[in-house]
């Protein structure tokens, strides 16, 4: 059975139709690429899916419940946890605290525990702390867990949103244009970097615009275009298919 | 060396229990009454403001209504001891709760409206609460305020002179100090921040922004309940003046000049620079809002996270 079921989604802004009927079906421990040229509703659909937007019409089926139109942060409680396509690190605070929130939901620390079993409250919180700290030791950004988030190079911040999103324990995460801004060589490291997260169990949706990225990690690809899905396969598959190219590289066909 | 002692746990407590040694010895070397009244209001305005950082520092939320939460807190204290014959602690606890449920109604727009508007509902709020306080003759006696409070009892010891007054304001400012940091500590105290630097991001992180948003606002509405009951009995007497916006934009300046966010102490140092500064300059009466305004433009263009601010949040 697939992780993640989307039957139909359809997100509307006024008249204009920025998603139109998406199924799609995650696996689990699978890598699903979407690409698609600017403004064919990648992003609205991932949006859709997380509960930043409540779709229009159609359902959300993850793990076998239906999570269509929840809010945001139970959509993040039932397991699925993304990145942005614009970074939204917390800047002014330390990277040890961005990814202590992203573990937010996973802290079983009820607010009376506090007052009522403070070293309950207090060995719950510093579990967490180690938890998180194993994590950041594994992307190497152990050492700057007392930088602020901004002091970070734009490299490091894409790692440590990851990072954030990866402390929740999600069962689906969703990367949001990981590589805008990056250059090839840190492009290739966060290549590896999926990949090596994929290895470990963990499900991957990627949205990216890079041909060479989304060929090199995803095991599935998406096409959309206009809101709508446009094709569906392998990497090898997208590569070669002639309309793909047409969709991507624009109308140019020479007369 | 010293600096790096100061910054372990350790010595962070040691410090801290250094600290509040010297403030429980502050009387017994300080007998004027002048300077232990001053000391007074600055333990008044500390809780209040260790209160408003909860709401402005950690969570990004403006609040110019805090003086009406304060206002809240005072007038129940009075209303309840003078006329139901409440005992202190009774009344204080009250009015603690009262200002955290009002806090709670205040906040619950939250939810639908952001930024900008939820000021200016606050801001709303501070303003209706003193005029009810102004108009309503027959249960807040106006204009007049409230007066003869009597003088709080604590476990039959009766709280008369300066000096017990500011026992019992400590008293009331440690355990506000120790709350706020039990809280703040714990993935609660993150929240808060995750929705100052980025709700949507907080909200797509498992947080319930607007459940934490009323949780930050209504607790720090409790402290300035607190806050106000403790005014009333030490000044005896509330007036609707004690609560105009002045006192609220007062409250706000004593935060950012001292130092918004996770350091719970440093907004203290804004409420002494300020408090100091206006009774240095009591005599030049209109003008003291002059040199107030002037006290905090120097701090922002020198230090713009604050005296003990650990980093400026608004890039």
């Amino acid at each position: 059975m697939p992780i993640l079921d989307t039957r139909d989604i359809t997100k509307q802004f006024g008249g204009l139709i920025a998603v139109n009927q998406i199924s799609m079906t995650v696996n689990k421990n699978e890598i699903v690429g979407i690409i698609g040229p600017n403004g064919a509703g990648k992003t609205s659909f991932i949006n859709a899916l997380t509960g930043i937007y409540k779709p229009s019409s159609g359902q959300v089926h993850f793990k076998g419940k239906e999570i269509t139109g929840l809010p945001a942060y139970k959509i993040a409680k039932h397991g699925i946890s993304r990145t942005f396509q614009n970074l939204r690190v917390f800047s002014n605070i330390s990277v040890l605290e961005n990814v202590m929130i992203g573990a937010h939901c996973r802290i079983d620390n009820p607010f009376h525990h506090i007052f009522l079993r403070p070293f309950r409250s207090k060995r719950i919180e510093h579990q967490a702390y180690e938890k998180v700290i194993v994590l950041l030791k594994n992307v190497g950004l152990e050492e700057k867990k007392e930088s602020l988030a901004k002091n970070l190079s734009y490299g490091e911040q894409r790692i440590l949103e990851i990072c954030r999103a990866l402390a929740s324990d999600p069962e689906l995460l969703i990367l949001d244009e990981p590589c805008a801004g990056m250059n090839s060589a840190e492009m290739d490291t966060l290549a590896d970097f999926v990949k090596k997260l994929r290895d470990e169990g963990q499900t991957i949706v990627v949205i990216e615009h890079n041909m060479r990225f989304m060929m090199a990690v995803s095991d599935r690809i998406i096409v959309m275009t206009e809101g709508a899905k446009f094709r569906e396969g392998t990497p090898a598959e997208i590569r070669n298919d002639l309309e793909v190219q047409k969709v991507y590289l624009g109308e140019q066909e020479v007369e | 060396m010293l600096t790096g002692f100061f910054e372990s746990k350790q010595g962070k407590w040691l410090l801290l229990g250094g600290l509040t040694v010297c403030l429980l010895l502050v009387p017994k070397f300080v007998t004027d009454i002048y300077i232990l009244s001053i000391l007074n209001m600055m333990i008044i305005y500390s809780i209040l403001c260790m209160g408003l950082n909860l709401i402005l520092g950690f969570t990004g939320l403006l609040s110019l209504g805090h003086a009406a939460f304060f206002g809240i807190g005072a007038y129940t204290t009075a209303i309840l001891m003078t006329r139901y014959g409440f005992g202190f602690l009774s009344a204080f606890f009250a009015s603690a709760v009262l200002a955290m449920l009002a806090g709670i109604v205040i906040a619950l727009p939250t939810r639908k409206v952001r930024g900008d508007y939820f000021c200016l509902i606050t801001l709303a709020f501070g303003e209706i609460f003193r005029l009810v306080a102004t108009a309503w003759i027959e249960f807040t006696r106006g204009a007049m305020g409230i007066v003869r409070i009597p003088m709080p009892k604590i476990f039959g010891i009766p709280i008369v002179t300066e000096t017990h007054f500011y026992y019992l304001g400590l008293g009331i400012l440690i355990f506000t100090y120790l709350t706020l940091k039990a809280i703040t500590d714990t993935r609660y105290g993150r929240a808060f921040i995750a929705i100052r630097e980025d709700e949507l991001a907080a909200d797509t992180m498992g947080i319930n922004t607007s459940l934490y948003k009323i949780m930050a606002f209504s607790i720090g509405c409790l402290f300035a309940g607190m806050a106000g009951s403790f005014l009333a009995v030490y000044q005896t007497v509330v007036t609707p003046s004690n609560f105009r916006l002045e006192e609220s934009c007062l409250m706000i300046i004593m935060v950012i000049v001292g130092g918004m966010g996770r350091n719970l102490l440093a907004p203290l140092a804004g409420v002494v620079v300020l408090t100091v500064a206006t009774e240095v300059f009591r005599s030049t009466a209109e003008y003291r809002m002059l040199i107030i305004g002037l006290i905090m433009i120097l701090v922002l263009l020198l230090r713009p996270q604050g005296i003990f601010g650990s980093s400026s949040f608004k890039s």
